[in-house]
């Protein structure tokens, strides 16, 4: 006899006894974005439980920094969060000038206002690219996101000499002046970032399924967000506008004009939408930075010693990283080394949260939270 | 006004009101016998060990001080003067900042856990257990974070050599986490 599927019962009327299953993924795994793992307990597709384990990428970052002169230690601490190395750079550079009482001339701070929102720009790139394909849209979105990487890091080596690890900055200032038409060059690149922008928004936020297949998934609460200790875009995305940038202005944050996109819910989508609308802000504030720059000056502190001696003192700075909110917690007891140096990574915050946010999730979904969480292991791991 | 506004009316786009915070904080601190200070961005509060989970109680719960967030948790190894462990808290609704100091016995440090108040101290914590030895009572999960799961050293403690580490692994190595001189 013919059964239409139509007529067909789609829920078996048998009840099967089922069994928990561990599954582990990681620590080499694409969908972990690097060397992270985490084992899935699940009943059917459903988490039950979920263990994460890092430190896979533990190099001793911290124990490293307080057995270095303080400029000896820069190049460590571009390879926290290596995709915005400048912007670490800069929070590790005011880490010691607030210790130390060092000023920055005025040039040199629009100089790393800049380098640091283009480091932004082009860590978010990197998200949109993996986050798309972590939701199913293949290397579309992945090549898309890289081409407008790849100018970025052009114009990092051009400025620095290094695309990755530029070591850029220095303590009271920054190493080398700009190149010749550098304004030009960064006009046009801005360019081209609002058009890659607009490419990556047209192909993820204008496809139904991708919309679909975020939102309302893993919504979140700004209390329960706060009590997690999430910070940053998936902060910003239960609707709390939020950013060290505006809360606590540091270097000349305060003179820029720029808004702080928010979501409504603290779904996935949301999480995904602020960090493209940021982007749009950090080419603003780059633009502000072309044209208020003192176009020559110096760009590194003339006074600065021989050999920073640093008597006592201690601080926490804390900015708005890429990923959230980036402390570094400095202490100095003299001498020429740094006595405690302790990085309050927002990743690595985030991803504490990762079992609450996973279980009760499909496996399927908890891939894509993860990827929302936009986690760089090189910060979590230290 | 936006949603977040109506919870958390914190002017943004000024800079932290940090200056009334030492006044408001006075009267508990010296109540429970400790000191306040200044580093170079934040108030500073030394409160004696045992008296770590009334602070923090009091901080989280007064609408005075309503910090609802625990930034960071740091130890660090003062040498003669035994280790410490700073906590950073910061209040949203007020834009307060705050950092507080516990001193604590060169071994065998026994602290109280906050992951019952601040869910965020869980991975802080269990990083500062394995990098100084800490012991954190009442942490549901006490086990290594980014060192191996079976490695009982302490790296950031300043006894604790930069180099010359060998950690031997196999049958043949003996207990894990043998440090040669």
């Amino acid at each position: 006899m013919t059964v239409w599927p139509e007529q067909r019962s789609l829920v078996a009327d048998v009840e099967f006894d089922t069994v928990d299953m561990t599954i582990n993924i990681g620590p080499q795994h694409p969908a972990t974005h690097g060397v992270f793992r985490m084992v899935l307990t699940i009943d059917g597709e459903l988490v039950v439980d979920c263990e994460p384990y890092i430190g896979y990428l533990h190099r001793g970052l911290e124990k490293l920094s307080e057995n270095a002169d303080y400029r000896q230690a820069m190049g460590w601490w571009d390879r926290t969060d290596y995709l915005a190395g400048m912007a670490c750079e800069f929070t590790y550079c005011q880490a010691v000038e607030k210790l130390a009482g060092i000023d920055v001339p005025e040039r040199a701070e629009y100089i790393r206002v800049m380098m640091t929102e283009l480091s932004r720009i082009n860590s978010h790139f990197l998200f949109l690219g993996a986050f798309g394909a972590d939701v199913g849209s293949f290397g579309t979105s992945f090549i898309y996101a890289w081409r407008e990487r790849e100018r970025i890091y052009d114009l990092f080596e051009e400025v620095a000499g290094d695309r990755m690890f530029p070591t850029y900055f220095r303590i009271g200032g920054v190493t080398m002046d700009l190149p010749e038409n550098f304004e030009s060059r960064v006009r046009w690149l801005l360019g081209s970032i609002e058009q890659g922008l607009e490419d990556l928004d047209g192909l993820l936020t204008g496809n139904e399924i991708f919309v679909e297949r975020c939102r309302g998934l893993n919504p979140m609460t700004t209390e329960r967000a706060i009590a997690l200790g999430i910070t940053g875009p998936c902060l910003r995305a239960t609707g709390l506008p939020w950013d060290l940038r505006k809360a606590e202005p540091y270097g000349i944050y305060d003179r820029m004009k720029f808004d702080i996109p928010t979501g409504r819910e603290g779904d996935v989508f949301d999480r995904y939408f602020v960090r493209l609308s940021e982007m749009y802000q950090s080419v603003k504030i780059v633009e502000q930075c072309l044209s208020e720059m003192p176009k020559s000056g110096l760009i590194l502190n003339p006074n600065l010693p021989k050999t920073l001696r640093i008597e006592s003192g201690e601080t926490y700075v804390r900015h708005e990283g890429t990923k959230g909110e980036y402390g570094i917690y400095a202490m100095a007891r003299g001498g020429v080394k740094p006595y405690r140096m302790k990085l309050r990574s927002p990743s690595f915050c985030n991803l504490s949260a990762l079992r609450e946010l996973v279980v009760g999730n499909y496996v399927a979904d908890a891939i894509i939270i993860l990827g929302s969480l936009d986690i760089v292991l090189g910060e979590v791991d230290k | 006004m936006t949603k977040a506004d109506a919870v958390y009316p914190y002017p943004i786009g000024k800079a932290a009101p940090n200056k009334h915070l030492a006044e408001l904080l006075e009267p508990l601190v010296s109540e429970l016998g400790g000191t306040l200070s200044e580093t170079t961005t934040d108030v500073n509060a030394d409160i004696p060990l045992e008296k770590l989970g009334q602070f923090v109680e009091a901080l989280n719960q007064r609408s005075a001080l309503q910090f609802d967030m625990l930034r960071n948790i740091s130890g660090v190894d003062l040498e003669a003067e035994g280790l410490a462990l700073k906590y950073h808290f910061y209040s949203f609704k007020h834009g307060h900042a705050l950092q507080v100091t516990v001193a604590t016995a060169y071994e065998g440090a026994h602290v109280q856990t906050l992951t019952g108040l601040y869910p965020a101290a869980d991975w802080h914590e269990r990083e500062a257990a394995e990098m100084f030895g800490f012991t954190f009572d009442g942490h549901p999960n006490p086990k290594n974070l980014l060192l191996e799961e079976d490695l009982h050293i302490h790296p950031l403690l300043k006894a604790h050599p930069l180099q010359k580490v060998e950690i031997k692994q196999g049958i043949e190595a003996g207990p894990p986490g043998v440090i040669l001189s």
